[in-house]
Formats: structure tokens, sequence, C-alpha cells
């Protein structure tokens, strides 16, 4: 006998009964269609109620439960007048499955009046500690349904690291999020390999009629670095304040003599680097990297230009 | 299966009658189903039954049956064991009952018993398969859901250290379920912890152990953007240039004044929370974009610029 099974079981005899002794003159049927039984599963669920009942278990102390015509009477069983409480799993999912739907803005009235009314009974002291958001940006639902479909894709494209913006045709792979962003991994028919673009870079995205034929083994969703020859390399020390981005950057850490946290980044354009130093300010130092140095006095002298106008 | 539900049928009936704590033994004496086993069956049979009272969600505790706590008792207070009526119609539970069909949480279907509880719903035939999932695991995102509901303090490993947190609220955005509050050792700083990063979660004992401030509202705590999270409290006049304002406008949030003038630059008013992550993401904008005001803000970003030690 399986314990989930006989759960089961008793949690809904234990809203059946509350329901019925609320609704008298409840047909069979409406009480089958409400709990999802059969006839027969609940006429065996009340002849089980009507054998039970309070010590003495005399006539005076079961309760009466059967089924009369096609009414469902139950009665002497005032101590199941109420449902039992949702446990803390059952009422998380509930309301967080009536939210999710409510935040992708396609959800009838009556599950927002329903929600909430929930979260007025299950959060009665806070009703906004619950929050349930599934909007995700722009284009991502596009791109998961043409890497479902096998479409190929025309995008336009702005380059993290050049700014260049071009026009390509891809072939979506899969659709990802990490670290807050989201991605598509695909192969490129202008670079005429795999590539991992940032959803949030593509300007426009066209489905092409055209179809394709996805690799038989997708690569990991994951962004990677894969050094090239003509990369820049730097060498940069970080202090306690900028040591975070040794989590978010493919960075080396080096070892330094006195303690310093002295990082390694390669990238295919020094502007990715020299964007970071200068986000970073004054908690990081470009140790070693003329390419780097170079990108990032252009950068600066570039800005404060229009500033200075 | 039978004689396990009669057993729990009279059991139940019985506790939530008397209303006083019972000892196992006058259980054993009185209830019907356990008056005919040896010492040790009933032993077992009495743990496995109050498993299955608290699989059910019912509230069985133990309480001293008398003011000397020489000996404890079982009871099931009615009060807690009661679920409140929310007061439901037919129309939103079915609603409820669809959406838990189409929303999973860790990969695991939503079974129909909250709906049972609530008084049922018709149980629809088919819908759409996997329409989203919520990640995480929802044992314990329950215990931490409970923690939130019942104002319990958390404890868990977290990058490294141990935390001990007023969990204000649960947040699911952008992929990720995070549980935000402050910690025991600064309060007035609200943090967000991505669930799916803290480990060896135990909720406190006793419910009711922080107060939550009355003005807390959870979404605001993950914000939409980085510039959003702070205490910083200024508005930006921005311009962005016409080729890079669609990317500007993507991650701009609904709160922001925006224009577009006849030569396609974007011209906006914005709130921002937090100066350093706002001046970060203006240079993402090389020089194609421009802080116009407050002065003070211009100032910062020129002398961040020439500031650097790079």
């Amino acid at each position: 006998m399986s314990s989930a099974k006989t759960a089961r079981r008793l949690t809904r005899l234990l809203a059946m009964l509350p329901w019925v002794i609320a609704h008298p003159g409840a047909t069979v049927a409406e009480v089958c269609e409400r709990f999802d039984y059969t006839p027969r599963q609940l006429a065996a669920d009340l002849n089980l109620v009507f054998v039970c009942g309070l010590p003495g278990y005399g006539p005076g102390d079961l309760m009466v439960a059967y089924i009369d015509d096609d009414e469902v009477i139950v009665e002497m069983a005032d101590y199941f007048k109420s449902a039992v409480r949702l446990s803390a799993p059952e009422a998380l999912t509930l309301l967080a499955a009536g939210m999710a739907v409510l935040s992708s803005g396609q959800a009838p009235a009556a599950l927002a009046s329903g929600v909430a009314k929930l979260q007025r009974l299950l959060l009665p002291d806070s009703e906004d500690s619950l929050v349930v958001d599934l909007a995700e940006p722009e284009l991502v639902g596009e791109l998961r349904a043409a890497a479902a479909s096998g479409n190929v894709v025309r995008i336009v494209y702005t380059a993290l690291g050049s700014g260049a913006t071009t026009r390509r045709d891809i072939e979506p792979w899969t659709v990802f999020s990490t670290m807050g962003n989201w991605y598509v991994s695909a192969y490129c028919r202008l670079a005429d390999g795999e590539r991992v673009f940032r959803i949030d870079r593509i300007q426009e995205a066209t489905i092409r009629p055209e179809t394709f034929q996805p690799p038989t083994e997708l690569p990991p969703p994951v962004v990677m670095y894969s050094p090239g020859v003509d990369d820049v390399a730097a060498t940069i020390r970080l202090s306690a304040a900028s040591k975070w981005i040794t989590e978010y950057y493919p960075v080396e850490e080096l070892d330094a003599p006195n303690g310093d946290q002295l990082v390694r980044f390669s990238a295919s354009d020094p502007q990715v680097i020299a964007r970071l130093l200068l986000r970073l300010g004054d908690t990081a130092e470009l140790v070693e990297g003329p390419e780097v140095a170079q990108a990032v006095a252009d950068l600066r002298s570039r800005i404060l230009a229009r500033y200075q106008r | 299966m039978q004689n396990v539900i009669e057993r729990i049928l009279n059991l139940l009936a019985f506790l939530l009658t008397v209303q006083r704590p019972v000892s196992a033994d006058e259980i054993r004496v009185t209830v019907a189903g356990y008056d005919r086993s040896s010492d040790e069956a009933f032993r077992r049979m009495f743990e496995r039954d109050k498993d299955l009272l608290r699989q059910l969600g019912i509230p069985l505790q133990m309480r001293p049956t008398d003011a000397w706590e020489v000996e404890y008792g079982y009871v099931v207070p009615a009060d807690q064991y009661a679920l409140g009526d929310p007061g439901l119609t037919d129309e939103e539970r079915a609603a409820l009952w669809l959406a838990a069909q189409v929303v999973r949480i860790g990969g695991q279907a939503t079974g129909p018993e909250a709906l049972f509880k609530l008084g049922g719903a018709p149980i629809g035939g088919a819908v759409e398969p996997l329409a989203a999932d919520l990640g995480a695991e929802s044992d314990l995102l329950g215990d931490a859901f409970l923690a939130v509901a019942e104002r319990r303090w958390v404890g868990f490993e977290y990058r490294g250290s141990r935390r001990l947190v007023a969990p204000y609220g649960l947040v699911h955005r952008r992929g990720h379920w995070y549980l935000v509050g402050p910690e025991r050792s600064n309060e007035r700083l609200v943090k967000a912890f991505r669930f799916d990063r803290a480990a060896d979660l135990i909720v406190g004992d006793e419910p009711g152990q922080f107060e939550r401030p009355a003005r807390f509202r959870a979404s605001d705590a993950i914000p939409q953007a980085p510039w959003e999270a702070g205490s910083d409290d200024i508005v930006a006049d921005v311009v962005f240039d016409a080729d890079l304002a669609w990317w500007a406008r993507r991650q701009l949030s609904g709160r922001v004044e925006a224009k577009v003038e006849d030569d396609g630059t974007l011209r906006v008013s914005m709130p921002v929370a937090n100066v350093d992550a706002f001046l970060a993401w203006m240079l993402s904008f090389d020089d194609r974009a421009e802080i116009l005001g407050p002065p003070e803000l211009r100032d910062a970003f020129v002398t961040r610029l020439t500031g650097s030690a790079a």
C-alpha cells in the first residue's frame, strides 16, 4: 500500500465532506465533477465514512453518509465541517502558478480576483511579499519559436565590443538565460561558425521561411570565450571593490608576489577591456597591455569631447 | 488502505472533538482501530499515522497534558486545522486550476489537492502541456514561503558564509527565485539572495519573529535595472543618439519619460537610485549618449572618466 496514494485519497475525502456539509442537497454528479470522483469511488468513500466517528462507536457516535436517490447525504460529521489548511508547498504552488499566468498578461479576469483572494488568505499581513514575474525581454519568445521550428532568422546585431552593427542570417539552436542576460546560441552564416548572441543586442529579428537541420548534439548553453590569434590581453590589478569581476568575466587569475590581486583579461577587441576599466574607475589599475591603454585613452577622449563642447 | 483510512478518520474525529492534549496511551485504548494491537505493533502503526497526518498538512502538535508538564499528549488545534474561506467563486477556482496546470515548479505538475481543499473545481481535459517552469524544488521553496507568510527567521549558507535573514518576501524574476530581506546583522539593508545558491535552509520555530516594514513591496527589491536599486534619488536628463536609441529604449522601464526627436535621437528623463550603476551603464553607450543634467550628475560622470587610474 502506497502512503502517497492513501494521502491523496484522504485529502480528497477530507475536502469533499466539508463541501457536502455546506451544500445540502448536492447531487452525485455535482460532487463527482467537483472532486474528480467516479460515482463508484464516491460511494466507496462514503461507505468508509459511514463506519467511522467518535469513541463509543454506536449509532449515535458514527457519522451518517450515504447516497439517497441521487442526493449525497452527510450528517453527524460537524468536526469535519472545515477543509484542512493548505500545506506550505500547496499554497506556494497554487499562488505562484496563478501569479505567473497573470504576469504573462493573458489571463481571464477571474484569475486576477482569485489570486487576490488567495493572497489575502495566505499572506494576511503582506500581500506584496510574493512576486512572480515571467516577463521576458523582447525577441526571446520569437527566437525560441524559431529554434523549435528550425527556421533561419535574419538579425541586425550590434557587437558588444566594437559597437559595430551587422546584418546576418543565423540558425538558432538554443535560447538560454544566464547572469541575468538572455542569449541565443546559433550557427552564424556570416561568420561561418558557432556563435552566441546576447539577445538584448539584437535590434531586429525576422523569421525566414527557410529551415535548417540542427546538429544532433547541441553545444552546452554557456557563454564561452575561445581565445583567437588576434586577441589582445591586459594585466589588471584589482582591489577589494573590483574583485567581483572575476565572477563575471573570463579572466585568468595570476599569482602575484605581494598579495596583489592580478588578473589577465583577453578579448578579441581591446574596447571591451577599456570600457570595463573606465567603469571600474580607480578601483582597478591597468598594469600591462599597450593596446588596451590606447583604447582607454581613445574612449575617454571621445566621450570627454562630447562633454566639453 | 481501507483500515488506515478508517483509523485516521476516527483519530482525527477524536482529536478535533476533544481539543485537549491526549497521550498515546489514551489514544490506543480509546480510538477504534488501535485497540487490538500489541505494544510494538501499536507503536509502529501510530508513528506511520502521525506521518500521514502531517503529510496531509494537518497540524499535529505535542503539548503537556497538565500544568506540571510531566506527560505530553497530541493535539490538533481546531483553529489551525481549518482552512479559512477565501470566498472563491467557481469561475475563480476553475481559473486557478487551469493556471496550476500550465505552470510547473521544479518540473513538477501541481496536483489537484490544493484545489480540492478550496472547494474543488471541474477538472478540465487537455491543457497546453508545459507553458512555464518556475525552477527550484517546491518543498524547499514551500519552506521559504512558510517563513515569509508566518514571519519566521531563516538560516542558510550563501557565498561561503552562514546567513540569518528576516524573509520579507519571495520573488521570481528573470528566471530565478530570490529570497528578499535583511540579515540580522544589519536590519536596515534589504538584500536579495538567489534561492538556488542558498544551501542548508532552516526555518525558525516560532511565527512572528520579525516585523515587516509597512510599506515593503517585494517587487521593488529586485529592480528591473541595476540603477533602480539604491538609495540615491535623482532624475537624470539624458539624450541617446539615433543609432543606439533602440538599445536604450529596450533597457528603460516604464517609469521613464521618453521622447523621440525629429532627428531620431531619444531624450529621456529617468529616475536614478544608484548613481554608480547608472554611470557604468552610460559608459556602455560610448560617445553616443550624453547626460544633460542635473549638473552634479554630469560632473560625476566626467570625474569618473578623468579620474580613472588606467
